[in-house]
């Protein structure tokens, strides 16, 4: 469903991402890890077309996104670090607003059902944006994925500065989407998040993606040496 | 369709939620509804006195006692230029033209009244029209309603997410652009629809041609003026990187088109295309019909050409031999003659004048606020073009009036009688009554091509440029 084919992005002679190979199929969800400026939200926006590759391609539903941007983003819900939400309107006015440009038009009822059971306090459902908290922005954007029943998510450090309790809500929110056949990538700092709850993970150092495994094959002692390891060579 | 609907009516809705938004557009509204509210006052008064002093005028001279008919001629008449319905809206030149014109033989006067001779110094900024309104404030509202149209989604992130749905960048922006123009159509339609239907039925609309035509074509151009607005704003708010930026900008380019073009069109016409003070024209006027113009021979000598003439057609050796009183015949001749001589002079200061506004219509290439105040005086019958035509129309009529008594002195009277021959009311009632229509919307429309071919460029260069900038459209501005 996601695939970088010798994906590359310069600028200049700075390498962002480096000739990334990467397929993420359907019901997976790969973990990009890496410290900042790794090339982890470069391929992130490489997939959301809002840069374009140097050399090599991004595929979205074995689509080329620099050829069909248009249909790509279609099947793309994305979530940022720090979802932005319009600020002077409710939530329910926000979601109601997103689905209708993905043309996903639903009901009042159903949307707010779909934000109730992304973890939105039913009393913040009519609430302007701008008393929301980061947490609460991102349990949209999640709704806002299932709402439109996006076959891909693109998730750019989802649970920066969540407190623990909303990131596992967060996480429970991707492992029940995994299991509906949604292909996540996510970029993240965190470790026990990508370990928790990735079905793959990568490490990206330098534009380079240095390692690729399954989350199964090891431990969370092992994955913390591994990354440890390539961040201090 | 549904996409843009969608984008319309969260941007309006985001809109309305804004209280500085809200607050300007109740601050705007007031203005209107005062412009118009001075306008139709202002407009009933002068109607009012317009139409008393012309009745009042007009009794005066039927009623006038027996006299030499030159004497009459003299005695002249006052002839008013009708308020039209429309000039409530825009005042135009009226306030420093006037309305009044004193009309009698052998002198061309000026307008008088001008109500501007009654303000302070504030006139230099013009009066609460609601065309100013219109023309200036209207800009304002609009620059503080799309200024962050772009720059707010890019500093909140909500434009990496807008951008991240299946949506293309132009799209946005024509949703931005639509969701702006029906917020501000609004204000706008409501008002020119009460006008047209108002027209429709107004005792006076036989004053102006063509009123509900003119009535929908202010309502085209101002909304071509706003989209004209609305595009630039967008256009700047999608190039800047903040509000700030953006909002400095497009004030700048406010003052730029209000202030700076507009003195600096009026003073390089006036440098370029020097007109003669009044004092300059009046003597060389005077001096050419006495001297003759450009060769013509002298007053003295086109009277004894005349008395030549005269006595040859009728084959007698003096003057007291004719049948007619030569004083009406040479009064006439010198009638004739200064107005040659008038019409040579104000066919070169008109041309001057013109030569001036070419200069301000292709400034409309630079500034479309000069498009439209042009445009929406032309239409509203307050520019200079409708002076000078009120202008020919009095001065036609003068000329009938004049001719008339000078001729029925000629006629009925025997030569060497002046003050011993009284013409009485029968021929006071042969001078019709002063009416006046202003010139067809089609002559308004080709006097101002110009300024109409520049409002329609500067939309399509905006769209062009907001349409090309979304397909360019960098990571870096997401």
């Amino acid at each position: 469903m996601l695939q970088a084919i010798d994906l590359t992005k310069k600028y200049g002679d700075f390498t962002a991402v480096k000739s990334l190979n990467l397929s993420i199929n359907p019901g997976q969800i790969f973990c990009l890890l890496g410290a900042n400026g790794a090339g982890k939200s470069t391929t992130i926006n490489l997939f959301l077309n809002f840069i374009g590759a140097t050399k090599g391609k991004a595929l979205v539903g074995n689509m080329d996104v620099k050829s069909n941007p248009q249909k790509t983003k279609g099947l793309i819900s994305y979530i940022p670090e720090n979802l932005m939400l319009y600020k002077s309107l409710t939530g329910l006015e926000n979601l109601s607003f997103f689905c209708g440009l993905s043309r996903s038009p639903l009901n009042k009822d159903e949307l707010e059902h779909i934000l109730l059971k992304s973890g939105l306090q039913p009393d913040f459902i009519n609430k302007r944006v701008h008393s929301y908290s980061k947490g609460m922005r991102q349990k949209v954007g999640i709704a806002l994925a299932r709402a439109r029943n996006s076959k891909i998510l693109l998730l750019d450090e989802p649970t920066s500065g969540l407190d623990p309790k909303a990131s596992n809500e967060f996480s429970e929110l991707l492992l029940e989407m995994k299991e509906k056949g949604v292909t996540i990538l996510m970029a993240t700092h965190d470790l026990f998040r990508a370990k928790d709850t990735g079905t793959h993970i990568g490490i990206m150092k330098e534009g380079q993606l240095l390692e690729k495994f399954d989350t199964g094959s090891v431990s969370f002692m092992d994955l913390e040496s591994l990354y440890l390891k390539h961040m201090k060579n | 369709m549904k996409v843009l609907t969608l984008l319309i009516k969260k941007e309006i809705k985001i809109a309305l939620r804004q209280r500085l938004i809200r607050i300007m557009a109740i601050i705007i509204v007031l203005l209107l509804s005062t412009a118009l509210w001075a306008g139709y006052i202002t407009y009933n008064q002068q109607q009012e006195n317009v139409e008393l002093a012309q009745e009042q005028r007009r009794i005066e001279w039927l009623h006038q006692i027996d006299k030499n008919p030159h004497t009459a001629a003299h005695y002249g008449t006052f002839v008013f230029k009708p308020k039209t319905l429309l000039s409530l809206f825009d005042f135009g030149l009226d306030t420093f033209t006037g309305t009044s014109k004193y009309l009698e033989a052998h002198y061309q006067h000026e307008f008088m009244f001008r109500p501007a001779q009654e303000y302070s110094s504030t006139i230099r900024f013009g009066q609460l029209s609601a065309a100013l309104v219109f023309q200036l404030l209207i800009p304002l509202l609009v620059i503080f309603l799309s200024f962050n149209s772009f720059t707010s989604e890019r500093e909140n992130g909500t434009l990496r997410l807008l951008m991240s749905q299946h949506i293309s960048y132009g799209t946005i922006a024509t949703g931005k652009i639509a969701a702006i123009l029906l917020i501000l159509f609004s204000l706008l339609v409501p008002l020119f629809t009460v006008a047209l239907i108002f027209s429709n039925n107004y005792i006076n609309a036989n004053v102006i041609q063509d009123l509900s035509f003119r009535i929908l074509l202010l309502l085209v151009l101002y909304a071509l003026y706003i989209v004209i607005f609305v595009s630039l704003s967008v256009w700047v708010s999608m190039l800047s990187k903040t509000g700030r930026n953006s909002l400095l900008i497009l004030l700048s380019i406010w003052v730029f088109f209000a202030v700076i073009v507009p003195k600096t069109a009026t003073g390089l016409g006036t440098q370029l295309t020097p007109l003669p003070s009044l004092k300059i024209f009046r003597n060389t006027i005077a001096d050419d019909i006495k001297n003759g113009l450009e060769g013509d021979l002298s007053a003295s000598e086109r009277r004894k050409e005349l008395e030549k003439t005269y006595l040859k057609k009728y084959q007698k050796d003096s003057l007291h031999q004719l049948p007619i009183n030569f004083l009406g015949i040479s009064l006439q001749a010198g009638e004739d003659y200064a107005a040659k001589v008038y019409d040579h002079h104000w066919q070169k200061l008109e041309q001057t004048i013109e030569k001036q506004n070419a200069i301000s219509s292709w400034a409309s290439f630079i500034s479309p606020y000069i498009a439209i105040r042009n445009l929406s005086m032309a239409l509203t019958s307050t520019d200079v073009n409708a002076y000078f035509h009120f202008h020919k129309h009095t001065e036609v009529y003068r000329r009938n009036l004049v001719k008339k008594m000078n001729m029925d002195l000629a006629k009925n009277s025997k030569n060497g009688e002046f003050f011993e021959y009284k013409a009485n009311e029968n021929l006071w009632k042969t001078i019709a009554p002063f009416a006046y229509t202003t010139t067809s919307v089609n002559r308004v429309i080709a006097s101002y091509f110009i300024e109409i071919v520049a409002i329609f460029t500067w939309i399509i260069l905006l769209l062009f440029a907001i349409y090309s900038y979304s397909k360019k459209i960098k990571a870096s501005y997401v």
